[in-house]
């Protein structure tokens, strides 16, 4: 197996000061990784050093130079005075293979095309973003991420907004995506079963305790994790 | 003789400032667009006021007598300098000691407005000079700046239209935008810039008060009026373009003050959108 993204020995932190490490971590082509922590834990900061947005204190992060990074923020980052529509949106996430001064072309509107198609966001291609329902943008945001024919999806609290339908939907859709393009997948939330229930390697991190540990479900997700991050007894049957 | 056809008889008064001011009402409702959705109207308003300041600074070292350094203290090129260094620390720096960025704008905006008045008070021209720079009293304008300002518009526009994509990239998604690996500090540089030197070269002309409500004042407008961004852009063109020219024909006929005149024009076109959007919504 490759190794599209490799931690060693990484301090993740603002500003020079060291929030949590050294972290090793390996992150092989194809695999499902969930990120799971309580709220505050380091999870956005771990995510945003992998992505390149946060420098490591120290250590060094590892990816392919031609490694192309779909990313699905959270929808409520978005201002809602920005009038911009689906269709708009959608068409920056392509912007990863078109330089800046560059205008779209033809194939690139194609794959724009295709990503709504594919998340079932074309017939919202004229509405504006903000207009759209917390189930809706988070389509929208898929849509963009994949547009751009990523190596790696990244998700940020992907169901943070939405009920449970919509989370079902949301989840399934990545599912189908990952499987149809043989992308890998980092999903970072706070909800244990979502993580559990789609993610095939698990992410725990605490950076209050300095906990933290990546693997498999089994390993990571013992009853002592379970009880001490989530609350839950032994035998709860999350996994 | 009617008000309107005195007026027009009188064109060739008003030719010039008119020109001006349609230019600099256009072009700025253009660039507010980026000001409004950026959220950095405080931002428009320290230039505009650093703007005056380059301006009120090149008369009083005129009164000083540095005949020698004349071209250097020209008022649209030090107005031009001062506002495009300001707009590039704007741009550069995200945090001060602690410090937000907005209470550093602020920072600049309150010294540039308080050494305007003081400057004004040791210019020999008088108080009445820096009044104009302040509140804009553009009944008559340099004979050059009927090309300077409409060929500082075409090449911002140019420069916009170029980067169109990218500019509204990294307005709305800073983040994604430096994953992409935008260049967006230049960008956001660039988007500043193009901003402070039409607001210098308008600022001049004008005065800081129009110049200001043209920034901020037919953007908003027009996100009342429609939800496409590109119509947005358009319709602000539009509204900043006849708030100039309305502004001056009120100035004309009723014989008051034109920048004062500019600003409330563009006011009533915020009003009248405000109640169309309240209208909409209701029904």
């Amino acid at each position: 197996m490759t190794n599209l993204i490799e931690l060693e020995d990484v301090t993740i932190g603002y500003e020079n000061k060291g929030m949590l490490g050294p972290l090793n971590l390996a992150i092989e082509k194809g695999q499902f990784w969930g990120v799971l922590g309580p709220n505050g834990s380091g999870k956005s900061t771990l995510l945003k050093t992998v992505l390149g947005l946060l420098p490591a204190v120290s250590g060094s992060v590892k990816t392919s130079d031609s490694i192309v990074f779909g990313y699905v923020p959270q929808s409520e980052k978005f201002d809602p005075i920005f009038p911009v529509s689906v269709r708009e949106i959608v068409s920056m996430g392509r912007y990863v293979r078109v330089r800046a001064g560059k205008n779209l072309s033809a194939s690139d509107m194609e794959h724009i095309t295709g990503s709504l198609e594919k998340t079932g966001t074309l017939h919202l291609k004229d509405r504006t973003f903000r207009s759209l329902s917390g189930g809706e943008k988070q389509r929208a945001l898929l849509a963009r991420a994949i547009s751009g024919e990523p190596d790696v999806l990244v998700l940020d609290e992907p169901t943070a907004s939405i009920d449970i339908k919509g989370e079902a939907q949301i989840m399934e859709l990545v599912g189908n995506i990952r499987s149809d393009d043989g992308l890998t997948v980092l999903m970072v939330s706070h909800f244990l079963n979502t993580v559990t229930r789609y993610a095939d390697r698990i992410i725990l991190i605490d950076k209050d305790t300095g906990y933290f540990k990546a693997g498999g479900k089994p390993e990571v997700l013992t009853d002592h994790n379970l009880s001490t991050f989530f609350g839950l007894g032994a035998g709860s049957g999350i996994i | 003789m009617g008000i309107l056809s005195e007026f027009i008889s009188s064109y060739f008064l008003w030719r010039d400032p008119m020109i001006v001011g349609a230019v600099s009402g256009a072009v700025c409702g253009f660039l507010g667009v980026y000001v409004v959705l950026r959220r950095i109207i405080f931002v428009s308003a320290a230039l505009t006021q650093i703007s005056s300041f380059g301006v009120a600074l090149s008369f009083y070292l005129e009164g000083l007598g540095m005949g020698v350094l004349s071209s250097f203290i020209h008022p649209f090129i030090l107005s031009t300098v001062l506002t495009s260094l300001a707009a590039v620390f704007f741009a550069m720096k995200r945090d001060f000691s602690r410090i937000s960025q907005e209470g550093v704008i602020g920072f600049g905006f309150l010294i540039a407005s308080g050494a305007v008045i003081i400057l004004g008070d040791r210019i020999t021209k008088g108080a009445h000079d820096i009044a104009n720079i302040l509140f804009g009293n553009a009944v008559v304008v340099d004979p050059g700046d009927v090309y300077i300002i409409p060929a500082v518009a075409l090449a911002a526009l140019v420069i916009h239209i170029v980067f169109y994509k990218d500019f509204v990239f990294v307005s709305f998604d800073e983040q994604t935008a430096r994953l992409f690996k935008y260049p967006v500090r230049t960008l956001n540089t660039v988007i500043l810039i193009t901003i402070a030197v039409v607001v210098a070269v308008a600022t001049r002309a004008l005065g800081a008060l129009p110049v200001f409500s043209f920034l901020a004042l037919p953007p908003l407008t027009s996100l009342f009026l429609t939800e496409r961004l590109k119509l947005v852009f358009a319709i602000s063109v539009i509204i900043g373009a006849l708030s100039a020219t309305l502004g001056y024909f009120f100035s004309f006929v009723l014989s008051i003050p034109t920048g004062a005149s500019m600003a409330v024009c563009a006011s009533v076109f915020f009003v009248l959108g405000l109640l169309w959007r309240e209208v909409k919504v209701r029904t």
